[in-house]
């Protein structure tokens, strides 16, 4: 099914990183932009094309809440943390507290130091929103390319009052940032653009130390083809046709020889998983992040 | 004239609407003071994760008045609207919801014993504490009291009893994902993030959501009554006796109290609460202990005031002894007859109609069904108030997620699994229900034949019997 063409092309691409340099080293090609210009106006309905990416997004907050609390040393003196399996021995009512108090502490330790967050192609803003909503977040900066998906983005955003002030869009490429932010997040954008190396450079560059980046996008394996392309696209059509090209996907090992290459002393993997969509159920993380889709969570050190 | 009349009505509250200065802003607006509102509310607010949301709660009835002062100071004789809570509603009001209620006012049953009217077949469930007996006002209290002691400002939980919602819209017509604008009958109006209707069958919310509900009236009636017996229960069970007119069931609560549950058509329902406590005690005891042809003799004579109370007493406890000595030994009288009444609180008596009604779905953007507003159903199986908790349970943990993940908890994303976790589990419940009162609302004989049979089959058949008493212990979660 794969043309020779696109078999010639699986090699490692991220190493290739300045070989086509256009314009903006960080751009999208124009099939790109085009692509999602035609997808904006059905971006938020939930039951409509991209219900799938909505169900994605439940998965990437929970990857990210996961890493970022686990993150957090409670160390109030007041604060009982039992040894053990507290929630065995205790009755429920007492292990309820304690778990209610520990929660109530950790989010009281991240609400003191609030995140810039920074958005790597936002399209309408599903993740976006959803990140500044967080109480843990300060402000929440989304760009992207393709100007119908921002207008979109800061229409729907504009209808919660709690989002105001605190969510800012932007039609802008990745290198002309200027600001530093605790929390950098590209989600399901490595595969659509063409020199995804400089994105992860720059990405990089905008991150403050101890800040996250928090990636996502697939596996070049030919599961990743049956499962995004053959089934996603043409039999289950849950993802708009022509959204993934299969030369595109980067498999998680090149990014973690990315940062080691690169990046060698001044990076730390905290979590990387695979996520799989299960048709009725929705996504879930599974533990082998070499397998079609895929979560990383990256700490930068000082 | 009625239309006009509607269309200036209309008019005065949209202009009361646009008017006012502005809504107030709030989270979470829900419409309904009962048991599954009030769990919401405290629930929310005793939440982590949930506890930043802000909360108004709507109730037409005086909750301040005349149902939080239960708490503190109980009358003495129960109150004639309890209910069967099952263990995990009990553990859930709680812990998540953090209320305590009276426990001296509940009665924890170890089993039901349920037979046949026309046959005598019996389908003798054990199970220990399979659930407990509360009195309405003592969930609704013991919540009250909780929300009370939190002392949150107003801006956290604003709770507006003695308020009807006079007008529900949308902020924008064109926009069915925008926030509802809820107008009150004084004069206050809320736009709300998420609108929960906890307001019963007939929900004005549901009405406004346009979510259809479907289901039918049985035609019969429910009568209930507090009782006073003659003696404590030997064994603490409930009791229920399919008669064609409908189950009549005897449950039990601490000491020599007990709750009855007596469903029926509806002239025997008028009968039934119109005629002397007394007689209404000697009809209690024969029905879980004569024959249906002895009843219906009764009722007729009643119907037509042909008998007196002695006469009618003298000629129960004639029969009765009759049935008693046709048994093996005196022993049994206790195994398999509830403890005898000795007298009903007269006023306690009241009725209401049985139903079953089930709403297509419990959501839509902005609007979240739970409790009577999503389902009612025939309260033969002691499971409305338990799929009612259920919901608000499933509702919490929904929208924990949703908050977790920085989601709009009023968009249907939001709320979707709550739904999608209780839809199923209600049906069954509604479903065999339903089924149970039809299979037993007839006197047909080959059907009451292959009921008695089924049932004597499951009797004997201990894992079968388990998963049915199972399911009514936990309500299906």
């Amino acid at each position: 099914m794969i043309s020779r063409a696109a078999l010639k092309r699986l090699v490692p691409r991220l190493r290739f990183g300045a070989a086509n340099l256009r314009f903006k080293t960080t751009s999208a090609s124009e099939d790109e932009i085009g692509h999602f210009q035609e997808l904006a106006p059905s971006w938020w309905d939930i039951n409509g094309s991209q219900r799938i990416l909505h169900l994605m997004n439940n998965t990437r907050l929970d990857f990210i809440q996961r890493n970022i609390r686990q993150n957090v040393k409670v160390d109030y003196p007041d604060t009982y943390i039992p040894g053990f399996q507290y929630k065995a021995f205790f009755p429920q009512r007492v292990s309820q507290e304690i778990e209610n108090d520990l929660e109530l502490k950790i989010t009281e330790k991240l609400e003191k130091s609030k995140f810039d967050v920074l958005d790597i192609g936002c399209g309408g803003g599903i993740l976006a929103e959803c990140l500044a909503r967080l109480p843990i977040t300060r402000r929440v900066t989304g760009i992207d390319l393709t100007p119908e998906v921002i207008k979109v983005a800061r229409e729907h955003s504009s209808k919660d009052p709690v989002l105001n002030g605190k969510l800012e869009y932007r039609l802008q490429a990745l290198e002309e940032v200027e600001e530093k932010y605790d929390l950098v997040t590209c989600f399901e954008m490595l595969e659509h653009v063409d020199v995804p190396a400089e994105i992860l450079r720059h990405a990089w560059m905008k991150l403050k130390p101890q800040g996250f980046l928090f990636l996502s996008t697939i596996n070049r394996d030919l599961i990743s083809w049956f499962t995004t392309i053959f089934m996603g696209e043409y039999v289950l059509r849950v993802v708009p046709v022509g959204t993934h090209h299969l030369n595109k996907y980067i498999k998680s090992s090149e990014i973690k020889e990315w940062f080691q290459e690169n990046e060698p002393n001044t990076h730390k993997v905290l979590d990387a998983k695979g996520v799989m969509y299960y048709p009725f159920n929705g996504w879930a993380e599974h533990d082998c992040p070499d397998v079609g889709n895929y979560f990383m969570a990256i700490k930068k050190l000082d | 004239m009625l239309a006009k009349f509607a269309i200036v009505r209309k008019c005065t509250l949209r202009k009361l609407a646009s008017t006012s200065i502005s809504p107030k802003l709030t989270d979470v607006l829900i419409v309904g003071g009962g048991p599954a509102g009030l769990t919401l509310a405290a629930a929310l607010k005793s939440t982590p994760k949930l506890q930043h949301l802000k909360t108004t709660l709507v109730d037409a009835s005086d909750l301040m008045g005349k149902v939080a002062p239960f708490y503190d100071c109980p009358p003495e004789n129960f109150t004639n609207r309890v209910v069967s809570l099952t263990p995990p509603s009990k553990s859930f009001i709680e812990t998540k919801a953090g209320a305590k209620m009276l426990e001296d006012r509940i009665q924890p049953y170890d089993g039901m014993y349920v037979t046949d009217g026309l046959t005598n077949s019996t389908l003798d469930m054990e199970r220990e504490s399979m659930a407990y007996m509360v009195e309405l006002l003592n969930i609704q209290s013991s919540l009250l009291k909780r929300i009370k002691e939190m002392n949150l400002p107003d801006e956290s939980l604003r709770l507006l009893d003695n308020t009807k919602v006079a007008n529900i819209e949308h902020s924008d017509p064109e926009d069915i994902t925008s926030w509802p604008i809820v107008t009150l009958d004084n004069g206050d109006v809320f736009k709300t993030r998420l609108l929960v209707g906890a307001d019963g069958f007939n929900s004005p919310v549901r009405k406004f959501s346009e979510i259809e509900s479907r289901g039918w009236f049985y035609n019969r009636f429910g009568l209930v009554a507090t009782m006073k017996l003659e003696y404590p229960p030997y064994k603490l069970r409930g009791w229920q006796r399919f008669l064609p007119t409908g189950p009549i069931a005897h449950l039990t609560l601490p000491d020599n109290n007990a709750t009855l549950v007596w469903s029926t058509t509806e002239s025997l329902s008028r009968l039934l609460r119109e005629i002397t406590p007394e007689q209404f005690t000697g009809l209690v005891n024969a029905a879980f202990v004569l024959e249906d042809s002895d009843l219906k003799y009764y009722y007729c004579q009643l119907e037509k005031g042909a008998i007196s109370t002695e006469e009618l007493l003298e000629d129960i406890n004639f029969r009765t002894e009759q049935v008693y000595d046709s048994l093996e030994n005196d022993d049994l009288i206790d195994e398999v007859y509830p403890p005898r009444v000795k007298s009903v609180l007269g006023p306690s008596r009241a009725r209401f109609p049985l139903k079953m009604f089930h709403a297509d779905t419990y959501c839509k953007d902005r609007i979240a069904l739970v409790g009577d507003a999503a389902h009612t159903t025939h309260p033969l199986a002691g499971q409305g108030l338990n799929m009612g908790q259920g919901d608000v349970e499933a509702l919490v943990k929904a929208l924990e997620n949703a908050s977790m993940r920085g989601l709009d908890i009023g968009s249907l994303l939001s709320l979707q699994p709550f739904w999608a976790e209780r839809y199923p589990i209600n049906n069954m419940l509604l479903g065999m229900t339903d089924k149970l009162h039809k299979i037993y609302s007839t006197d047909f004989t080959p059907v009451v034949a292959l009921r008695s049979l089924g049932v004597d089959v499951i009797n004997k058949f201990g894992p079968l019997k388990d998963l049915i008493s199972g399911t009514l212990s936990d309500s299906g979660r």
